[in-house]
């Protein structure tokens, strides 16, 4: 799926500022990354006000979000040993394995489970996920992570940059069609239903062909690889 | 399919024709025409979109099939992806490995979990809890979880238990691969057998539950159940050889609007003798029919509704309990005929499918690794049939003696309901159109109605509380005199 957040960041209504990375309840964030020098900022945790004001994640945040023990939790546990682990970060990449750059979110996603399983100090506590599309029940694995990362194409990049934005939930991303949900809306599942949600960046980039391709990018997006591991490994990394 | 433009409106016909992004969004328009009396005398269901899968697939090699079909959606891909092998192994002129087939068959009952609990969850909740006269703002999967949170919750479960056993099985959610020609590419481990096995129980209890939930709400929507495509139809589904609910194979049976048993026994190849398909020129969507009552007489109804309305018994011990209530929805001793039950009968399946899910994991042969049949092809025609969560879904192929495909039908669960949709639009305009005006509760309406079938048109009709729809209202003249357009 490529992404077109800024656009729609852009369109959030008055009031809507642009932040810098890891200020607090920021909606519209982005940073640009030119390729191929990738910048490597200190990530702060910032804060995301769940819709009843309670203050989650960041700092403050503790352990996680899960709760100590609820229903929903005794639920999940029932469901098997994997739907109730916590996890420190999930980084879920997606988009079509045949059209072209379109593929670069599983792509990436697979390049770094690779890394990460080789590095077992480095992936403790994240797991990966390359997928087609995002649909409802992802809701389910983000609510157990204490942040998430999409990795995603994007049409309104130069061919080849990186770009990473903060996300937060957004109800006014509703989805119209059940096939697709916009990574906002469904942070927005998990804030309406479990009353927290993970940090969460979109790391996209610009893709430079979308014709009919197998699982392969153009050597333009090829070389925003790289550098979209470098800022995923940025974002992931445990806290001092 | 023979293609068509529609009178009048050349322009969005081109639009459509040529506008990817058109055809890929999927928008449907109704029309409705009123006599000189001001009563609605017809309704129309236009698909705007034009896929083309039938024409462009000629020409590819056979085996490309399952592939290249299962891409004509992303919600079901399970099902075309078994109808197209299935169709591929009559042309290999193979009998498939019996793990093989129960494999398969578990594919096909994750799929029909992950759909109808992403119908009844997701789309359909929104009206059934709050209401169709409720704020269209507020009508919406996050009013649903403000309103119950929990069963939001349970319909994001139960669809992710259904795509892990897909997933699990095909080595991915949306598009697997695993289910070739001749049987299933890879045998299923023990360990994945035991971690699907160790869902379904949490599975079961959050259908029974809903269930239950949803048979206390039934009366509060009478008028709706008396309303929404109540007309006498047919009923068309596979069953199995002893007359039960099926999903992946068996043979096709059609009972009439009183219970009589049309055709029955019938092999899924023996399809083109019952059904045959017309063609209008308002919609790219097909019009089937039973060939020996002509059309549009011979009107019938697929889906969950007539699979409960055709199946003697579900064989699993819940299901069956559910179907004998299924039955008492209908006054008369004949079939459940009002659409509004689509969404009951949907439950019903739901249970059945993790019931029926449970037990072929547990059969003793299940892991054994003799999964498929090798062979090239033998025949120049083949058919797969088999039962889409929407309804009967059947692949017809002709292939040359080099193996490339030169002609292909396919006729989707949705296409054989759109005969019973336009007579249901018509059904509920009469009821709630009034005048020459249209208002926000009719339309509200239409939609759900529309929904009770979950249509499947490549994504327009998968909508959360409102899908991209308008409906306009014609005098005998054919003058609009209102029109009213919901967009996406």
């Amino acid at each position: 799926m490529i992404d077109a957040v800024a656009g729609l960041l852009d369109a959030q209504g008055p009031g809507h500022s642009r932040q810098r990375p890891g200020d607090a309840q920021s909606r519209g964030e982005h940073r640009s990354v030119a390729q191929p020098s990738v910048a490597q900022p200190a990530v702060e945790r910032p804060s995301v006000k769940a819709p009843d004001g309670e203050q989650v994640g960041g700092e403050q945040a503790g352990s996680g979000y899960l709760p100590e023990s609820t229903a929903s939790n005794q639920q999940q546990a029932a469901a098997g040993p994997q739907a109730a682990r916590p996890l420190r970060a999930l980084v879920i990449g997606y988009g079509s394995p045949i059209r072209g750059d379109d593929a670069i979110g599983p792509l990436v996603a697979d390049r770094l489970a690779a890394q990460l399983a080789a590095d077992p100090a480095l992936g403790d506590g994240v797991e990966v996920q390359a997928r087609h599309i995002l649909t409802a029940e992802i809701v389910d694995d983000l609510v157990r992570a204490e942040r998430v990362v999409f990795i995603d194409a994007a049409a309104d990049l130069t061919p080849g940059e990186v770009r990473c934005c903060r996300l937060a939930p957004d109800t006014a991303t509703l989805s119209t069609m059940a096939h697709f949900h916009d990574p906002r809306e469904l942070l927005a599942w998990c804030a309406a239903l479990y009353q927290r949600s993970p940090q969460a960046w979109l790391v996209s980039a610009g893709g430079a062909d979308w014709g009919y391709a197998s699982y392969s990018l153009s050597s333009t997006a090829q070389g925003a690889v790289e550098p979209m591991i470098a800022e995923i490994l940025v974002l992931i990394s445990p806290s001092p | 399919m023979t293609l068509c433009t529609l009178p009048g409106t050349a322009t969005m016909s081109r639009t459509i024709s040529i506008d990817p992004v058109t055809r890929i969004e999927g928008h449907a328009r109704i029309s409705l025409q009123l006599a000189d009396s001001g009563e609605v005398e017809d309704a129309k269901f236009h698909l705007t979109q034009f896929r083309g899968f039938e024409k462009f697939c000629e020409g590819r090699p056979y085996r490309e099939m399952p592939a290249l079909t299962a891409r004509t959606c992303g919600i079901c891909p399970v099902s075309h992806l078994l109808a197209s092998n299935k169709a591929c192994d009559d042309l290999l002129a193979v009998s498939i490995p019996p793990t093989a087939e129960k494999l398969r068959r578990i594919m096909n009952l994750a799929q029909l979990l992950q759909s109808h609990a992403l119908s009844f969850f997701h789309l359909s909740s929104p009206d059934l809890l709050l209401g169709w006269d409720s704020d269209p703002a507020q009508r919406n999967i996050f009013g649903v979880m403000a309103q119950n949170p929990e069963l939001a919750k349970q319909g994001i479960k139960l669809r992710q238990i259904g795509q892990t056993i897909i997933e699990m099985l095909g080595g991915k959610k949306i598009h697997p691969t695993w289910v070739v020609p001749g049987g299933v590419n890879e045998p299923l481990d023990s360990s994945k057998r035991e971690a699907m096995l160790e869902m379904l129980p949490n599975a079961l209890t959050i259908a029974k539950d809903t269930y239950a939930l949803f048979k206390t709400m039934v009366p509060r929507f009478k008028d709706e159940a008396e309303h929404f495509g109540t007309m006498p139809t047919m009923f068309l589904s596979l069953v199995s050889p002893k007359g039960q609910l099926e999903h992946y194979d068996g043979f096709l049976r059609l009972k009439d609007a009183e219970g009589r048993i049309v055709e029955d026994m019938v092999p899924p190849s023996d399809y083109p003798r019952i059904i045959g398909e017309a063609v209008e020129d308002f919609s790219y969507m097909k019009f089937p029919y039973y060939k020996p009552m002509g059309y549009p007489n011979g009107i019938y109804r697929v889906g969950p509704l007539a699979r409960l309305n055709n199946a003697d018994s579900c064989g699993t011990p819940f299901a069956d309990v559910a179907l004998a209530e299924f039955h008492m929805l209908q006054e008369d001793s004949g079939p459940v005929r009002s659409s509004f039950h689509y969404h009951y009968a949907r439950l019903v399946e739901i249970i059945f499918a993790i019931e029926m899910m449970q037990r072929l994991l547990k059969d003793q042969g299940i892991l054994d690794t003799r999964v498929r049949a090798r062979a090239r092809g033998n025949r120049n025609e083949g058919i797969g049939v088999a039962e889409a969560p929407r309804g009967t879904l059947m692949h017809h192929y002709r292939i040359d003696d080099a193996g490339l495909i030169s002609w292909v039908d396919l006729i989707i669960a949705t296409g054989h309901n759109n005969l019973a949709m336009n007579q249901s639009i018509k059904q509920v305009a009469d009821a709630y159109v009034d005048g020459n005006k249209l208002s926000e509760g009719m339309l509200n309406r239409v939609e759900a109605m529309i929904r009770c079938y979950d249509p499947c048109l490549s994504c327009a009709s998968h909508a959360f509380g409102q899908m991209p729809l308008s409906i306009e209202l014609k005098d005998a003249a054919g003058n609009t005199l209102d029109r009213l357009v919901r967009d996406a």
